[in-house]
């Protein structure tokens, strides 16, 4: 149950026993080990589009525009001949990376803010808790439209605003999970030996209520994929020239009906990437939650 | 659960039936359905100065004179006949009789004196056309006469555009906090043209209804409906659905592509249409003409005229375009040289240059050659962050002076070298009237201006190109290339005639549809 969490960080061999059981369950869900194939091969690309790309993805060349796909060009070149394929292992890094930061910050921020909410209550939980009630009466990607939109069109500000969106989730996730454990007898038995609310916080909480954040992070994914991608489809995120897949599509709408190819593959880029890690969450939830886990 | 898993047959159902069937949803015979590319500014004659605006403007209202088919040479429209003073100083029109306004009042001579004290009064854009009308004299109901303080050659022709057009006085009892109904005016008509505005939806359509009371033949049409669709590829599916009759700004390389599908005509007609990109003059370090040089040597031309307008366009020699007299055909023609860009940004003194490109998808083109800039001002050391914001945003912006580089598209709206020359030069009209680089230069300036009040065109001719000369070397502007007009509508569209200085002017009221 959650005390295996708990039981990674002291004892190796209790790690190792997990991991293995991990891997016994992850081989017997193909979809899975889809997504996490998926996964690995964009973190991949992430890393290593320089050496795989075979253009500069901002290099243009007017003579060569709107090129249908070849050997030459694998996925086409665009409006002002810059080649597809490496734009779009080039996009990658913006549009899964901005992904990947967003998720990261939104999970920090959220599980901190909604622990300690839990931990301290009163008058400060109800205040953070109407605070996210806020934010969440208000559609996501509009909310993240008018703080993107505020900040000024950028990938950074992009980034920001849809972190920002997304915090709420986690607040509200690692709040509940805070009161639940808090009433757990270990919890009560520390606290009455006079720990201070940090230590619980540090060494019972955090550690406990991880595995479902953890869950929930890798689902969003690929969630804030497309909205990230939206957003610069719309042109608050990336600017030109940075290659990046939703402002590719954007720009290859207009060309759609004549040259399929340019906004097909970083369409596909999206669609293929947010599902590889929508599956590997699902799975992930399947494995870890403990109340499903003896199926 | 019954639902939901006859749902998925019955929606392939549906969607078979609309494959097999084919697309029928043809437009009625006497509605005339155009898809322009964005809202028209406002339809007001004493403001507006877009093209988009002109298609409103043109079939609401008319004028003293207009142009004869597709030639620039101006016949009667209201005006019967006319005669000038020999010293060019006053031209006395008589009025034809039977013209109406949409509300049955007779187009009379006050009307007349009117429609320009009200374009001179808001001093706009439209103004900028008659730059030497002193009055405008009642002498009858059916006489007016215009007294001038310098001869201006192409007055004639200035009477034809859309700052000409003859409104209604009574428009005046629209008129809230004394702006001569402008707000009203904005987006109604109160003119003696084939069609009024009836009904304006912004962003979304806008419905033109045939004027009863019009003196000419009744048109074809009973309904004319502009939709405004940004999207290109929408526009296209609607016109090769049949959806639209008639789409506007078609970028070539889809009008290549539309050429093969059944039904659609293109329209490519050489015009007299320049796309420039404004540098700002006033703000550093653009207002030092080495770095306005550099920047202007930055731009791979023969890469935009054979790759992004395939070759269907023609770099320029100076403001003024091949077609029009004043034209230089020895202009002096900047190439695309790094080394040249490079060594003129190290003349200047000047090195880690950010600027801004602010630009809109107005035009098609503005894009690819924002981005083929970028390329090559990044490898002379100069970022260019790119600003993409609607045609209305970066209009103001550009009237405001707020911008580094921004982007132009211009066509003259008679034929005199006036409409280049005298306007995107003259420190008077810098901003939205036309100077949009706010460009000063004192010697150009004066040729200008002595041009202006030439009328001899042998010796106009001669100053308008020595000014070149000059605007080449302190290249204010960077002189893309002019290309054809291009648009496209269904070949069941009949009647249109197409003039160079009436670009986006569509004459819907002698145009019919054959089925």
């Amino acid at each position: 149950m959650t005390m295996e969490a708990t039981g990674f960080a002291r004892h190796p061999s209790a790690a190792r026993e997990g991991l293995r059981r991990l891997w016994y369950r992850v081989k017997g869900s193909p979809l899975t080990l889809v997504g996490a194939g998926i996964a690995l091969v964009v973190l991949l690309v992430i890393v290593a589009a320089p050496i795989l790309a075979p253009y500069p993805p901002d290099r243009i060349s007017l003579s060569a525009r709107l090129a249908a796909p070849s050997l030459q060009h694998l996925f086409g070149t665009d409006e002002v001949g810059r080649d597809l394929f490496s734009r779009v292992l080039f996009g990658a890094r913006a549009s899964c990376g901005i992904a990947f930061a967003i998720v990261i910050i939104s999970t920090v921020v959220g599980s901190i803010v909604g622990c300690l909410s839990g931990v301290v209550g009163g008058v400060v939980d109800t205040a953070i808790m109407r605070l996210m009630d806020v934010f969440l009466a208000l559609p996501a990607l509009i909310l993240a439209m008018a703080l993107a939109a505020a900040l000024g069109p950028s990938l950074f500000n992009a980034m920001l605003a849809v972190a920002v969106v997304r915090v709420p989730a986690y607040v509200r996730l690692a709040r509940g999970q805070t009161l639940a454990l808090r009433n757990r007898t270990y919890v009560k038995a520390s606290r009455s030996f006079g720990a201070s609310p940090a230590y619980l916080l540090r060494w019972h909480i955090l550690p406990n209520a991880l595995s479902p954040i953890i869950v929930q992070a890798t689902l969003d994914l690929g969630g804030t994929i497309l909205t990230a991608a939206a957003l610069s489809f719309i042109g608050l995120g990336a600017q030109p020239p940075t290659s990046e897949w939703g402002s590719m599509v954007s720009s290859g709408r207009n060309y759609f009906l004549d040259q399929w190819w340019y906004i097909t593959f970083p369409g596909l880029a999206i669609l293929v990437s947010a599902m590889g890690f929508n599956l590997l969450g699902d799975g992930l939830r399947d494995m870890l939650d403990p109340r499903l886990g003896g199926r | 659960m019954k639902i939901s898993r006859r749902l998925p047959t019955a929606v392939f159902a549906a969607f078979a039936a609309f494959a097999l069937t084919g697309h029928s949803w043809a437009t009625a015979k006497d509605v005339l359905v155009i898809d322009k590319a964005e809202d028209p500014p406002t339809a007001d004659p004493g403001v507006e100065v877009s093209n988009n605006g002109y298609t409103l403007i043109f079939p609401a209202y008319e004028r003293l004179v207009k142009y004869d088919g597709a030639k620039t040479d101006v016949i009667p429209e209201i005006a019967e006949s006319w005669t000038v003073a020999p010293d060019n100083l006053s031209w006395t029109f008589k009025l034809a009789s039977g013209h109406m306004f949409d509300d049955g009042s007779p187009v009379d001579a006050a009307a007349v004196k009117y429609s320009f004290d009200r374009v001179k009064k808001l001093a706009a854009g439209p103004g900028d056309m008659f730059p030497t009308i002193k009055d405008v004299v009642v002498v009858d109901p059916q006489t007016v006469k215009f007294e001038l303080s310098a001869p201006f050659a192409p007055f004639l022709s200035a009477l034809a555009t859309s700052a000409g057009s003859i409104v209604n006085p009574k428009a005046q009892d629209h008129a809230v906090n004394g702006d001569d109904a402008r707000a009203w005016l904005a987006e109604h008509s109160a003119g003696s043209g084939a069609f009024k505005i009836a009904s304006w939806e912004r962003n979304q359509q806008i419905t033109l209804d045939p004027n009863p009371h019009y003196a000419g033949k009744a048109p074809a049409f009973k309904q004319v409906i502009f939709k405004i669709v940004r999207e290109m590829s929408s526009r296209r599916l609607q016109l090769e659905n049949g959806d639209a009759d008639l789409i506007d700004q078609v970028p070539v390389d889809q009008a290549e592509a539309m050429k093969s599908s059944a039904g659609v005509a293109i329209q490519s007609n050489p015009s007299l249409y320049v796309v420039y990109l404004y540098l700002n003059n006033k703000k550093a370090p653009l207002d030092n003409p080495k770095v306005r040089q550099a920047i202007s040597y930055a731009v791979d031309y023969k890469g935009l005229v054979d790759g992004v307008m395939q070759g269907q366009a023609e770099q320029m020699r100076g403001a003024v375009p091949d077609g029009m007299w004043g034209h230089d055909p020895q202009g002096m023609q900047y190439s695309y040289d790094l080394d040249k860009a490079k060594q003129l940004l190290a003349d200047a003194g000047v090195s880690n240059l950010h600027v801004t490109y602010t630009y809109s998808q107005a035009d098609s083109a503005w894009e690819p050659v924002g981005l083929a800039l970028q390329a090559s001002l990044a490898e002379i050391g100069v970022t260019l962050d790119m600003k993409n914001v609607a045609d209305t945003t970066k209009r103001e912006l550009v009237a405001k002076g707020d911008y580094d580089i921004s982007t132009g598209a211009w066509t003259p709206d008679f034929a005199d070298p006036f409409m280049f020359m005298n306007i995107w030069f003259d420190p008077t009209k810098m901003g939205a009237p036309g100077n949009r680089s706010f460009y000063e230069n004192p010697k150009v300036t004066d040729l200008i201006n002595k041009a202006l009040q030439t009328v001899d065109q042998k010796e106009r001719e001669k100053l308008y190109i020595d000014a070149q000369k000059i605007t080449n070397e302190d290249a204010p502007y960077v002189l893309l290339f002019q290309k054809n007009d291009i648009f496209a509508m269904r070949s069941s569209v009949k009647g249109y005639v197409y003039n160079p200085m009436l670009i986006q002017v569509y004459n819907i009221a002698d145009m019919s549809k054959s089925e």
